[in-house]
């Protein structure tokens, strides 16, 4: 089973070669009440020791399917499930050091049985977790 | 004789700590020791694979029914009507959305679907396409023998045209797999602690229902016949059993006079720090419960005999 916060601290890791990394792979539990058709989840923006990595440029992975921002608009049958991490993969040169980073997300959520001027919802959390290599 | 609750837990309940520290056994396990005899559960949550229903899922679901003592109650669905940011689904949609969660809530043994429709405004009027989605699926419901029942929430009350116009559809169809499904977050007549980021200006606007919209329990009378299935809402229940937002003290009182015999299923909703849920909920029962058998001790019933005389 997954760690309670959204933001999960296993799965946190620089992706690419050892001496060419290209990004940073977060996972996030869903952290809403039930799984959603991906077209309701409005992306995920991702900020690491305060630097801002925008929901429109991230990539999401969930199970065997990447998405872009706006492929995850058109996907709306498979859905996110409640009790699963989806990856979210970061473009970013050189990676991210090494050790403890204070990591930050806004999920928006568009739940249709909210008023329209709630419509997106946004799911925050916040936490210190550690890129081992 | 009088009827008495039949008593049920939604596993809405145990949201956050279903997935990370509950699995659906546990969930299995904690519904049945509060001596509920009815489970309820919410497709898109529940169902690992959803919509698709895995064999060997389904064994282990009637597998646990059988272990507790369970019966399926309420099967929740939602109809996405807002289902892409710049397109609204179609009535086409809408009805296979809801005939693919009356065959699952079918094939798994429940006799309530709820469905949650996107709404178009802030007294959750529901999406248009609505009627035109049930109404192709009345007959499916009635070969299952499945009652459709939207949920009058909070901060749409009793006397409302979302509940007119539900109360409209079931008169002209004369069907009776459609009805209402009360949330008793309608009585809240005490404010909820504010959420994450929810500001005194929020709380003054359009978050205002939070404060509890007050709906007199009398008004029950107006909606009984319609409401087979409620959802027991609540948010905290102190160590005195003393509930901080709903009014269990008029509720249950009310719901008894009008001879209510159906489940109360409960749905806690208040502070997700895990395994709080399970003891919330334990406290719940034992409140109504207990309000339960002293309105009996107060009001008992005449012998048959004398009824029927």
């Amino acid at each position: 089973m997954l760690e309670h916060t959204p933001i999960q601290s296993s799965g946190f890791s620089n992706i690419g070669p050892d001496e060419d990394r290209t990004g940073f792979c977060l996972r996030i539990r869903q952290p809403n009440y039930r799984g959603l058709r991906m077209s309701l989840v409005e992306g995920i923006k991702v900020v690491v020791d305060e630097i801002e990595y925008p929901a429109a440029t991230n990539l999401y992975r969930l199970g065997e399917r990447t998405y872009t921002f706006d492929e995850l608009d058109a996907e709306t049958q498979a859905r996110w499930p409640v009790g699963t991490a989806i990856e979210v993969l970061v473009d970013k040169p050189g990676g991210l050091d090494v050790g403890v980073h204070l990591v930050e997300i806004e999920v928006l959520l568009r739940h249709p049985y909210f008023p329209p001027q709630f419509r997106p919802a946004p799911v925050h959390d916040r936490r210190h977790i550690t890129i081992i290599r | 004789m009088t009827s008495h609750f039949q008593y049920g837990v939604s596993l809405y309940s145990y949201t956050d700590d279903f997935g990370t520290v509950m699995d659906l056994e546990d969930a299995f396990y904690h519904v049945s020791e509060t001596g509920s005899t009815g489970i309820e559960i919410l497709g898109e949550t529940h169902l690992p694979a959803y919509p698709q229903l895995e064999t060997a899922w389904l064994d282990r679901w009637f597998g646990l029914l059988d272990k507790y003592r369970l019966e399926p109650t309420n099967f929740a669905s939602w109809i996405d009507t807002d289902i892409q940011r710049r397109r609204d689904m179609t009535v086409e949609e809408g009805a296979r959305q809801l005939t693919t969660d009356l065959e699952l809530a079918s094939r798994l043994g429940f006799k309530f679907v709820r469905p949650k429709f996107g709404v178009i405004d802030e007294e959750l009027t529901p999406h248009p396409i609505w009627e035109g989605c049930v109404e192709r699926v009345l007959d499916l419901a009635a070969k299952l023998d499945i009652i459709i029942i939207p949920e009058i929430h909070s901060p749409t009350p009793i006397r409302h045209p979302v509940v007119e116009g539900y109360i409209d559809f079931i008169q002209r169809t004369g069907t009776k797999h459609f009805g209402l499904l009360i949330d008793t977050g309608i009585f809240q007549d005490r404010p909820l602690p504010f959420w994450q980021h929810e500001t005194p200006e929020m709380r003054d606007g359009a978050m205002s229902f939070l404060n509890g919209i007050k709906v007199p329990v009398e008004q029950l009378a107006e909606v009984i016949e319609y409401t087979p299935f409620i959802q027991a809402k609540f948010h905290h229940i102190d160590e005195e059993l003393h509930d901080h937002n709903i009014p269990w003290e008029k509720v249950i009182p009310a719901l008894k006079s009008l001879g209510y015999s159906g489940y109360l299923s409960s749905e806690y909703e208040g502070k997700r720090d895990p395994w709080v849920a399970i003891e919330q909920v334990r406290r719940q029962h034992a409140l109504i419960r207990k309000l339960e058998r002293e309105w009996e001790q107060a009001n008992p019933s005449k012998p048959k005999e004398q009824r029927d005389a």
